[in-house]
């Protein structure tokens, strides 16, 4: 890339249209399987608080799933999916941000101090009703910080789609490295990071309004 | 009243947490559970509300096994304060005190009505409800711990070491407080606590445990201080113990000097303000400084507080005032001795049980305070 400078800014100014579409984009395949994963993720850790003999099982099998490298998985749903289809994508990514969220459900709702439990049984709290009204609560915090891990690396991993034909802003890592032009790369990098930065914002500010009473980092007595 | 009938808990393991207790709790007292730990008083406690299953014996709340009673519908009606104060940390102040309430189905508006009272009746300032547990102090989590035991208006309360986790100003406070709710409230309180001074402090009935639940000795803590069971006992209890008894009689029938009579005392004389409170104690022609005059309100104050303050004073006499502060008399150190030794029920108890209650293994002395029905009951083994 002798000569090429970083950022043509011209480049730019011509796509903004198209680097739009591929953020949505991105943000779709990325955001969504983390939403998905978080609906499953607080059922399946409800149960796996209740019933503990569940909960090794599925976190080994989490675990290695999350081992497993994502560009692998991706072309191994190829014949199911399809190529260059979102779900293709997306399956794989929902099951990264369980194997993230799950561990994560599981500690917040053991979080609740032996007193807080003791108490609500104490008061006439049945099993399930005292996880959902005092446990779930109280887990919200580290629900947010699972979420905040979960969707970043979601975002990460996302670009990796591009190598099978949908990975949002990862085609211009794509598209410039082929052209040994720089510019679409810069962008994507930019708007990877800019993507990642909002939607960390947005589940801090989740959790000060879900949360209020956990105003310090992992508060969450 | 709470019945233990032979209730015992034998854990999967085959060790054993309490072994066959007979025990009565009378309605409407303070019956306080004290032991080392491990005696297994943490176990009886939760026996009363199924947080623990006896594995052999029953457990009868005003007759009725408790066995027989669905948990959540039991415990709904039972107070239950505990050390942490376990307090939601998610929902405010006042929807934490409003929790039996609500699971009881009270509509919001009414609920948080009878929390806002609880709060007052705690000794809370309102402008707390709106708050956090995190944004309280120790002594105020536990004050809400309190308040959320007593919102549903509950017969019985339970409580497990409930001052235990606070500094010993706090404390003495809490327990003043729970001493006043108590005057007013009259619930069935079942408290357990592993410190001593606590239990003689607060029980109508005080019953020290050994382990696996034992009953080493059950008596009102006047008794059970100047009269040990064994020698066990009285090392639980510590030292002082006479002394510290004391501290449970009221100050009466001390002989007081009226002031009328004069106000010298062994060649010191007592100086009052215009509205006749006492300012000190002053030696006639010297012009030094007067010296502190203890002072103590017979009838209220204990015989701890007159003899202290006998002792602290210059004149060798404690001031005795009416409850406006004005003072009355003068109380010779001698005058409050002779009250140790004449009607008080510590000077002249039998050490044997009383012939017509075989099961009482102390004798229940003519009460210290005039209630004649201090509570003895049938002692476990």
């Amino acid at each position: 890339m002798d000569g090429e400078p970083l950022v043509r800014w011209y480049w730019i100014g011509d796509h903004l249209a198209y680097l739009r579409d591929l953020t949505l984009d991105h943000a779709v395949i990325a955001l969504v399987p983390v939403l998905i994963a978080l609906l499953i993720a607080v059922p399946l850790g409800l149960a796996c608080v209740r019933f503990p003999r569940l909960y090794h099982p599925l976190s080994a099998v989490f675990n290695v799933v999350y081992a497993l490298p994502s560009l692998a998985v991706f072309v191994v749903l190829i014949p199911y999916t399809g190529l260059a289809t979102r779900a293709t994508v997306m399956v794989p990514l929902t099951f990264y941000a369980l194997a993230v969220l799950l561990p994560t459900t599981v500690d917040g709702l053991r979080s609740v101090p032996d007193s807080v439990r003791q108490a609500a049984t104490a008061m006439g709290y049945g099993p399930w009703h005292r996880l959902s009204a005092v446990e779930l609560p109280a887990a919200v915090p580290y629900l947010v910080a699972g979420l905040r891990v979960a969707a970043v690396s979601s975002i990460s991993l996302a670009a990796v789609g591009a190598l099978i034909g949908r990975g949002g802003l990862g085609y211009l890592f794509i598209d410039g490295f082929q052209r040994t032009f720089p510019t679409p790369i810069v962008s994507g990098i930019v708007l990877v990071a800019a993507l990642a930065l909002v939607t960390d914002l947005l589940l801090v500010l989740a959790r000060r309004l879900l949360a209020p009473w956990a105003v310090r980092a992992g508060a969450a007595r | 009243m709470i019945r233990f009938d032979g209730a015992a808990k034998r854990h999967p393991d085959g060790t054993i947490a309490v072994e066959g207790l007979d025990l009565d709790i009378p309605a409407g007292r303070t019956t306080v559970l004290v032991g080392p730990s491990g005696c297994g008083k943490t176990t009886i406690l939760r026996m009363v509300n199924r947080m623990v299953e006896p594995t052999a014996g029953r457990v009868l709340l005003d007759g009725t096994d408790v066995a027989e009673l669905p948990a959540a519908k039991l415990r709904r009606g039972i107070g239950y304060v505990i050390q942490q104060a376990g307090l939601f940390p998610h929902r405010r102040v006042i929807d934490n005190i409003a929790t039996v309430p609500y699971l009881l189905g009270w509509d919001r508006k009414k609920a948080r009505a009878r929390a806002a009272e609880l709060l007052e009746l705690v000794g809370l300032a309102p402008e707390l409800a709106k708050r956090y547990p995190f944004q309280l102090s120790g002594g105020q989590q536990q004050r809400v711990g309190v308040a959320r035991a007593l919102a549903a208006d509950p017969p019985v309360l339970l409580m497990d070491e409930p001052f235990s986790a606070v500094d010993p100003v706090v404390r003495a406070g809490l327990q003043d407080e729970l001493l006043r709710l108590q005057s007013e409230l009259n619930k069935t309180v079942l408290f357990v606590t592993h410190d001593i001074e606590e239990a003689v402090r607060l029980g109508d009935q005080v019953v020290v445990l050994r382990e696996h639940g034992h009953i080493a000795q059950l008596s009102d803590p006047h008794t059970l201080l100047t009269e040990p069971a064994d020698d066990g006992v009285a090392a639980f209890l510590g030292r002082d113990r006479g002394l510290r008894g004391l501290g449970l009689l009221p100050a009466r029938d001390i002989a007081v000097r009226p002031l009328t009579d004069g106000t010298r005392q062994g060649g010191w004389e007592l100086r009052l303000d215009a509205g006749g409170r006492p300012t000190g104690w002053v030696e006639p022609g010297l012009h030094a400084q007067p010296r502190p005059a203890p002072a103590f309100h017979p009838g209220v104050d204990t015989l701890r507080t007159a003899l202290d303050a006998a002792i602290l004073s210059p004149a060798g006499a404690a001031v005795a005032l009416d409850k406006d502060g004005r003072a009355t008399g003068i109380a010779t150190r001698e005058a409050i001795l002779a009250a140790l030794t004449g009607p008080q029920p510590a000077a002249s108890k039998p050490d044997s049980p009383k012939p017509d209650d075989p099961k009482a293994g102390s004798p229940n002395p003519d009460s210290p305070e005039g209630q004649d029905e201090r509570p003895v009951n049938s002692h476990g083994r």
